[in-house]
């Protein structure tokens, strides 16, 4: 296979972290800049943090990766709405 | 009141473990029932969807679900349905259940829904076949969904979705991306239908609040944008049941 343009290496990059089944994340930013990956997003995990640095340095092997995505809370919520 | 905890797109999968649970443990002190707006897996796994089963398993109040986009990836979605219901949780695909909560007849119709975009750019089933089954299955899920409603006899109507029905609970997310969720033909069927509440979820950086054409109050659950185990919304039974009968302007 032919070297992929850098141009789009960064829509490469989403697309395998949506189908790689250790994320399937389909929110998460990712931008490239020289040998930088930038992701950003929402996830529901600490763990799925992590294990997006892991694959996105699988993928890119060499590239710094700076994982700037937000581990969404999940706890109860403060009040109620009364819905009219 | 009857207290409705929604939550949707709590995408769960290796490691979600107990996400939930230390918030589901007051719930049912502070809710009715539970609806859940899809998108329970990540890829669509009976593994994933045990792991989601293990937080509920036992919790007291009525549980009523819709699978979203990612519960059909692996195409077990009907294994995924079992796990729910084995664990007591009713899952809706174009159907309907109602549930007698403190005297008051709580009727939800639920369904995952689909795209097409919104009024003034919404997709056509004109050309290739493709095209024709993306707008067949959304014009399909709506039919069945202002069927399942119109049919309900309950003193509060609530539909359940993970595809959004309007624009405004979309505001956040890139237009680009609008018709792949939700479509208007979802608020069509439930204003031709009628409802108290429409819950949805899918829209991870949408916003929350949104009312159909006709003036029905929409919330965008998704977990990403409520930033909670869940939201509680509160509906008056008895006033609705008074609006209906032309009591309350």
């Amino acid at each position: 296979m032919s070297e992929r343009r850098a141009d789009y290496l960064p829509e490469h990059i989403r697309e395998s972290l949506i189908h790689d089944p250790r994320v399937a994340e389909q929110d998460l930013k990712v931008d490239v800049k020289e040998h930088r990956v930038l992701l950003g997003g929402n996830v529901a995990t600490p763990q799925l943090r992590e294990t997006i640095t892991d694959v996105a340095r699988e993928l890119l092997p060499g590239y710094e990766i700076v994982n700037e995505t937000t581990v969404v809370p999940a706890t109860e919520p403060d009040g109620e709405e009364p819905v009219t | 009141m009857i207290r409705i905890a929604a939550v949707g797109d709590l995408h769960y999968g290796a490691g979600s473990q107990d996400i939930l649970r230390p918030s589901l443990q007051h719930l049912p002190d502070r809710a009715d029932l539970l609806l859940l707006a899809g998108d329970l897996t990540r890829c669509g796994g009976t593994e994933e969807v045990r792991v989601l089963a293990d937080d509920l398993r036992g919790l007291s109040i009525p549980m009523v679900a819709v699978l979203g986009n990612h519960d059909y990836h692996a195409d077990r979605q009907e294994e995924v349905r079992r796990v729910l219901e084995d664990i007591g949780v009713t899952v809706l695909e174009g159907e309907a259940v109602t549930l007698d909560i403190d005297g008051a007849r709580i009727g939800i119709a639920g369904t995952k829904g689909f795209g097409g975009g919104f009024r003034g750019a919404h997709a056509s089933d004109f050309g290739e076949p493709e095209m024709k089954a993306f707008v067949a299955h959304t014009k399909m899920l709506s039919d069945q969904l202002e069927r399942a409603l119109t049919d309900l006899e309950a003193d509060l109507r609530i539909a359940l979705l993970h595809y959004s029905p309007i624009e405004t609970t979309l505001e956040g997310e890139r237009l680009e991306i609008y018709p792949f969720l939700g479509s208007y033909l979802l608020a069509e069927a439930v204003d031709n239908a009628g409802a108290d509440l429409i819950l949805h979820g899918h829209a991870h950086h949408g916003t929350e609040k949104g009312r159909t054409p006709a003036g029905i109050p929409v919330r965008n659950v998704a977990q990403p944008v409520i930033r909670h185990a869940y939201n509680v919304y509160t509906l008056d039974a008895r006033r609705q049941v008074m609006a209906a009968a032309g009591g309350v302007s």
